[in-house]
């Protein structure tokens, strides 16, 4: 009679486990947010917001800092990213990204260049260096994203690049050519996922080398995700003598095509708003966050 | 054909009941835990919330707005709202606004993966890269001509093209310039300065010297037209002293127009390595209702190999951009570009195909350069056969990663969905 007492408590005791278990790997949603040039978080660190802002303010349901240094070579440093990724974003796990700036370049370099590869499913638990263990030593093919959100994106490069106003030599530098970003990856595979942009328009400062209408660090050719291979002008609908950066996947005036899965979710009409975060999820930075904080769940 | 079934039509299975006792006791457990644990989580939904200022002493949306018992996520309660104080009534319109945001978001991002998924990664319609049509034309770019940090010379543009910007071995960019005014007429443009160099790492020495470029508009070494006021330099950096060098060379040229001093510079990202030659000769075949297209390498440095090739139809329409991505061992291999039955039914191409402009390169995570160039297959590649359009399979592409992603996203759109249901109109 007590061993059977013992072995039904025991029983229930497994079963509790077993039930906490499949709840706690049960599908669980993620936030990624990817930095840009600069940098400031502690790399492979994920609790680390300082490149955004406050750690408290609301950004998506389980917000994750995917730190990169924003100094080196998105090639060099990309392995933070899929690092990133396969932790949170394989097995029954999935992901919402966010992306600032060089952000840009890194997940569509991840997503292009490593996107149909094997991936080991992870466990949703970094070490110190950012990296998580197997679950069952099984693969699945590419990651497990549901869409892209892109403030300020670098994808199409900046032109305070190109003209020597950034320090060139800084690897990154390189990397923000308009020529060399717009030819690091292809910018259409995006392996089905939709890239939703956020474009700025507040920038006066270099208006006379960034083409059209800019947030101080990136024209709306780039944050606009306009595909060629080569920057233009682009402008708010307001701006006569300059082609529309149309909203959604149309093509812009003139005609130039998006990038394939890219999406103008918001153009700065009223130029209120620039590059910067300021530590406090500002600039650009400001309309992605209320987005995630509204659709990341 | 793979039809896909919407994963509204997936519903759990009941648990057995000898366990539904103990599962149930599990899950109040758990449920209890996970509550305290989302409670102090500022980023779930009601944190969303928060920051849309939702009056603080307001209840949450789930005990405010739904009197029903705690339903699963994706069951609409049916437990009527109303009556509802004018509070409660303006939070269920705000709600409800959220939830069909949500709703158009989750929609958005099933039909592109939908859209995208009738294919394989591997072959794509063309139209879906507008900007890989044709790879190896110049990268063309219009600048201002300044210094750092200066003003802008108004009225004056400098037209330039660079003919690749990854390179290999002995392979070379072809750079252009000239300056012009906005009516297109060429300006007189001095070539102050020229000079190349290795773009060293902060904290390393250069390894090599700088090169003097020679650039000019005479009809030689690469130049088109003499006199044309079209200035051309060629870089190829394993005959300009940096055939060791793996790394960006970089071109720096110091202008001047009527007195006013411009830069400029172009970077070629080299690899001296060879990853792999070319075999001749591409090898068809039909294979389960697609076209699968064989491009051989001998292949010297094993690792991912990304390559990708253009398809016209007989009439010269672009068709499909056909890829290749996976890891390959040393030795000969042959780099599968398939082009897909269901395109090729979307299409409706005239046969015989041509895959031409194919470009590829060797990958090297965590690295850089990050590539090894094999050398550019421009032009017509390889002409198949003809075939019926019978020969092709309608069907769509079908994968497990098809399955989870569209099982995923759909129940984004059931749960949204009923949220919706539940709290309108």
């Amino acid at each position: 009679m007590i061993r059977r007492s013992i072995a039904r408590a025991l029983l229930v005791a497994t079963l509790c486990i077993a039930g906490l278990t499949a709840v706690v790997s049960h599908a669980t949603n993620y936030t990624l947010w990817i930095n840009g040039r600069g940098g400031g978080g502690q790399v492979g660190n994920h609790a680390d917001f300082t490149y955004w802002g406050p750690a408290t303010t609301a950004a998506g349901i389980n917000k994750k800092a995917v730190n990169w240094d924003g100094y080196n070579r998105i090639a060099t440093t990309n392995g933070n990213i899929r690092d990133a990724l396969d932790c949170y974003c394989t097995g029954t796990n999935w992901c919402y990204v966010a992306a600032h700036s060089a952000g840009n370049l890194q997940i569509g370099y991840a997503l292009a260049m490593y996107g149909t590869s094997a991936r080991y499913k992870k466990n949703a638990t970094p070490n110190s260096a950012g990296q998580c263990g197997n679950t069952d030593g099984t693969t699945q093919t590419g990651w497990n994203i549901k869409w892209v959100d892109i403030a300020g994106g670098a994808g199409g490069g900046s032109e305070l690049a190109d003209s020597g106003d950034w320090l060139l030599t800084e690897p990154l530098v390189s990397d923000l050519k308009t020529s060399t970003a717009r030819a690091l990856y292809n910018h259409n595979s995006t392996t089905g996922k939709w890239f939703y942009m956020y474009a700025g328009a507040a920038g006066t400062l270099y208006s006379f080398v960034l083409p059209g209408q800019d947030d101080e660090a990136i024209a709306y050719h780039s944050s606009g995700g306009v595909s060629g291979s080569s920057g233009a002008s682009f402008c708010n609908p307001s701006d006569w003598f300059c082609n529309d950066l149309k909203l959604g996947t149309a093509a812009n005036e003139g005609g130039r095509a998006k990038w394939s899965y890219h999406s103008v979710a918001f153009r700065d009409d009223t130029e209120a708003l620039n590059h910067y975060t300021k530590g406090n999820w500002g600039g650009i930075v400001s309309k992605v966050r209320a987005d995630m904080a509204t659709n990341a769940k | 054909m793979t039809a896909w079934r919407g994963p509204a039509r997936r519903r759990p299975r009941p648990p057995s009941r000898g366990g539904a006792r103990w599962a149930t006791i599990g899950s109040l457990a758990v449920v209890a835990l996970v509550a305290w644990w989302l409670r102090a989580d500022p980023d779930d939904a009601r944190g969303a919330a928060t920051v849309t200022a939702l009056p603080a002493a307001l209840p949450s949306e789930s005990t405010t707005l739904s009197a029903a018992p705690a339903s699963s996520a994706t069951g609409a309660s049916t437990v009527p709202l109303r009556p509802l104080s004018p509070l409660g009534e303006a939070q269920r319109r705000e709600q409800l606004a959220l939830w069909q945001a949500r709703l158009a978001r989750a929609r958005s991002a099933l039909e592109a993966y939908q859209t995208a998924a009738r294919y394989p990664h591997e072959s794509r319609p063309i139209e879906e890269h507008p900007d890989q049509v044709h790879p190896f034309e110049p990268v063309a770019e219009d600048r201002p001509l300044r210094m750092p940090g200066g003003s802008v010379t108004q009225g004056v543009h400098l037209r330039t093209t660079q003919e690749r910007l990854f390179a290999s071995g002995a392979e070379a960019s072809r750079i252009t310039l000239t300056l012009h005014d906005d009516a297109g007429r060429p300006l007189p443009l001095r070539i102050v300065r020229a000079v190349m160099k290795e773009v060293t790492p902060p904290g390393r020495t250069a390894t090599t010297a700088e090169y003097r470029m020679p650039v000019n508009d005479s009809g030689e070494q690469g130049d088109a037209v003499a006199g044309d006021g079209i200035f051309t330099a060629v870089m190829q950096p394993a005959t300009q002293g940096f055939g060791a060098f793996a790394g960006t060379v970089r071109l720096e040229m110091h202008l001047d127009y009527a007195g006013q001093p411009g830069f400029i510079y172009f970077d070629l990202n080299y690899s001296p390595e060879l990853a792999a030659t070319w075999i001749p000769g591409i090898r068809e075949a039909l294979v389960n209702g697609s076209l699968e297209l064989y491009a051989k390498a001998q292949v010297r440095m094993p690792g991912r190999y990304v390559v990708s090739g253009r398809v016209d139809d007989a009439r010269g329409k672009p068709i499909a951009l056909v890829q290749f991505n996976g890891e390959v061992g040393a030795g000969p291999v042959e780099f599968r570009l398939p082009v897909f039955g269901r395109l090729v039914h979307d299409a409706r191409p005239a046969f015989p195909l041509t895959l031409r402009d194919v470009e590829a390169f060797l990958l090297k995570p965590d690295t850089f350069p990050d590539r090894v160039m094999l050398p550019r297959l421009a032009g017509a590649v390889h002409t198949t056969r003809s075939y019926a359009l019978t020969a092709f399979s309608p069907a769509e592409w079908s994968s497990e990663e098809r399955d989870r992603y569209l099982a995923e996203l759909g129940k984004d759109v059931s749960e949204a969905e009923a949220q919706v249901t539940r709290l309108g109109p």
